[in-house]
């Protein structure tokens, strides 16, 4: 006699299976197995809805890459099919080349790294003659990253920027620890609000305010920007540190101080995003320490309506691919339909 | 589609997965050569070419570690199918390294950079510091027309004499000799203290090397910083070409990340931070600013 031969029925409403053990010459038994959550397949994960909208900004997917760690995207062809990407966000540039700090300009920290580029970019003019066609060509959402030491600086990149085909947004990197000057519109609201707003008037793009995690209160920061007019909040940058060689009693980054990323600072991204989330009607875009699904899922189930990969991109290519594989399972174990239906869901703890 | 940066060796022809380690063994002090079963990255690598390693579990080390190619291996006849490097212990992740056994996993990405040209070269003499020998039994390989790398197959015409000058501390830090005589290098040691081979600087020995050859000499150099500066300095006197292979800390090998740059100047004398990943690792030395 063989096995009992299991008969799969037609999936319930509920999404769980059904199974019957057909049992042979015994009488009639039915074993009616309900499967825990996680076993279902991917069946009704097909059907999950990936796309988000943060302010006028429309993304296939939540699944983005950081301005910094992602080069200019060409860098990255080929490892990593681009045009899967929700939104790809290039080196964030400046109006003029900026040569960037002196070497060393990174260096390994537990669970993550310190670093001090700079800014190192070829300037506006070579990105949009040499960067954007390639980057236009890839059919996916190209955030524009910029900085500038003063406001005109931001409102002249975003005048210039705004007829460029293929940019879908930009992204104002305000908070940037490792240049001089510029820093200010990060850690000051009205600075803030008053740089959001000049680039909101000089161009139609939508805007995302990159915000610092190295102030007192983000929430403020993130409440001027939404009153500047910016789309969409993403946060956060590097957080401030320093790595020291105590035998040669000196700095090992060039540049003394640098930003930590990777998985040492996603608690901090965690909280800077589930804070910002609560305070300010716009949505959140989660970045910092970002590697893995479950990474995603916990800064979706903070307030982030999309999130950036960061380092993960350095230390693993494809982080973004193996992302995106396992996002619409794990959307499904949640019982989503789309990915609004998870984003801000963290019940209160009594 | 357009070349947002022409003349850049961009990662197109990388792969990226898990290998199992064939061998980690101790090749000289605090020195190991590993093996790692990889037929997609042995096939397409080419000399002074790198690839980065990983620890497959855990963060802590988090970020990829750049190894040049030693050489490719081959278990039958065929083509190559897995990939040697060549390590000091220095550090976290090389201490960590030198604990692996055969048997295990380890993440891997590659090939990365540009490589040493295939030139038509009469006399390739290869200068080494340190552990700046390890991109080099691939190099002569080639040149002996013993190999041919990449995919498809690179062909490089054959030089008559390949020399390398390899300069360490002490003779216990020696890795390789074997490897470089079995394939018809000339090999000539320098050492620090005098325990083996010439007693002072491995640029002394290329000099003596270069100013007997009756042939035309082409050097390549890798080591530390002082001694490519040396070397550099040395092939511009003796109106030899020269590249050098630079080694730098990298985040991700790739292009991405900007951490890596050295001031490489253009030829109107204007240096400018290039990344030593895809525009390297391998420059002309008369370029480099040291």
């Amino acid at each position: 006699m063989g096995p009992a031969a299991p008969k799969l029925t037609p999936r319930r409403s509920d999404g769980y299976t059904v199974v019957e053990f057909i049992v042979p010459r015994q009488p009639p038994a039915f074993l009616v197995v309900t499967l825990p959550p996680v076993c279902r397949d991917n069946t009704n994960s097909a059907n999950v809805q990936l796309d988000v909208q943060l302010g006028r900004l429309r993304l296939r997917n939540p699944i983005a890459v950081a301005s910094g760690t992602f080069g200019y995207a060409r860098e990255m062809a080929g490892l990593v099919d681009l045009a899967r990407l929700g939104a790809i966000l290039p080196k964030t540039i400046t109006r003029d080349p900026r040569p960037g700090n002196p070497p060393p300009r990174s260096v390994e920290t537990t669970g993550g790294m310190l670093n001090s580029i700079g800014l190192n970019n070829d300037g506006l003019d070579e990105f949009i003659q040499r960067k954007m066609p390639y980057l236009a060509d890839l059919g996916t959402a190209i955030i524009v990253s910029i900085a500038g030491r003063t406001r005109e600086d931001f409102v002249d990149l975003a005048t210039r920027l705004d007829g460029v085909p293929g940019i879908a947004a930009l992204e104002l990197n305000v908070s940037c620890p490792n240049v001089s000057g510029g820093v200010d519109f990060g850690t000051n609201p009205d600075a803030c609000r008053q740089v959001v707003a000049g680039v909101r008037q000089a161009c139609s793009l939508p805007v995302l305010a990159k915000l610092t995690p190295n102030v007192t209160d983000v929430a403020l920061i993130a409440r001027a920007a939404e009153e500047g007019g910016a789309d969409a909040i993403s946060l956060i940058n590097t957080c401030l540190g320093m790595a020291v060689d105590w035998r040669r009693r000196r700095a090992i980054l060039g540049n003394v101080l640098g930003g930590l990323s990777g998985p040492a600072i996603k608690p901090i991204a965690l909280r800077a995003v589930y804070q910002v989330a609560r305070a300010v009607e716009v949505p959140v875009m989660g970045i910092g320490g970002i590697a893995t699904i479950d990474d995603v899922m916990e800064f979706l189930v903070a307030g982030a309506t999309a999130v950036q990969i960061g380092t993960a991109n350095f230390y693993n290519p494809t982080a973004s691919m193996q992302i995106l594989d396992a996002l619409p399972t794990a959307l499904a174990e949640l019982g989503a339909r789309s990915v609004a239906d998870v984003v801000g869901t963290m019940t209160e703890r009594k | 589609m357009s070349e947002p940066c022409p003349r850049t060796s961009y990662a197109d022809n990388a792969w990226q997965g898990t290998c199992r380690v064939e061998e980690n063994v101790r090749v000289a002090r605090d020195t190991y050569r590993l093996r790692l079963a990889c037929p997609e990255i042995a096939q397409r690598i080419l000399p002074g070419q790198f690839l980065m390693l990983r620890l497959t579990a855990g963060n802590d080390p988090l970020l990829g570690r750049p190894l040049a190619l030693y050489d490719v291996y081959s278990h039958c006849d065929s083509s190559p199918d897995a990939v040697q490097v060549v390590y000091l212990v220095v550090g976290k992740m090389t201490t960590l390294l030198a604990e692996i056994k055969p048997g295990a996993t380890i993440d891997a990405w590659g090939p990365l950079g540009n490589g040493f040209e295939a030139r038509p070269t009469e006399h390739l003499v290869m200068v080494a510091g340190g552990i700046g020998q390890t991109p080099f039994p691939a190099v002569a390989r080639e040149c002996l027309g013993l190999h041919c790398y990449g995919e498809p197959r690179r062909q490089v015409p054959r030089a008559k004499k390949v020399t390398l000058c390899y300069g360490v501390r002490s003779s216990e830090y020696l890795a390789g000799v074997d490897d470089f005589e079995r394939l018809g290098v000339e090999v000539h040691v320098s050492t620090d203290d005098g325990s083996a081979g010439h007693h002072g600087l491995v640029t002394d020995v290329a000099r003596s090397v270069i100013e007997r050859s009756d042939a035309a000499c082409r050097m390549v150099c890798c080591g530390p910083e002082p001694m490519l500066a040396a070397t550099a300095e040395l092939a511009r006197e003796l109106n030899v070409p020269c590249e050098v292979s630079l080694e730098r800390a990298m985040a991700c090998g790739i292009g991405a990340c900007f951490s890596c740059v050295a001031k490489v100047r253009d030829p109107s004398g204007n240096w400018t931070y290039r990344r030593t990943c895809i525009e390297g690792p391998v420059f002309d030395a008369a370029g480099v600013e040291f």
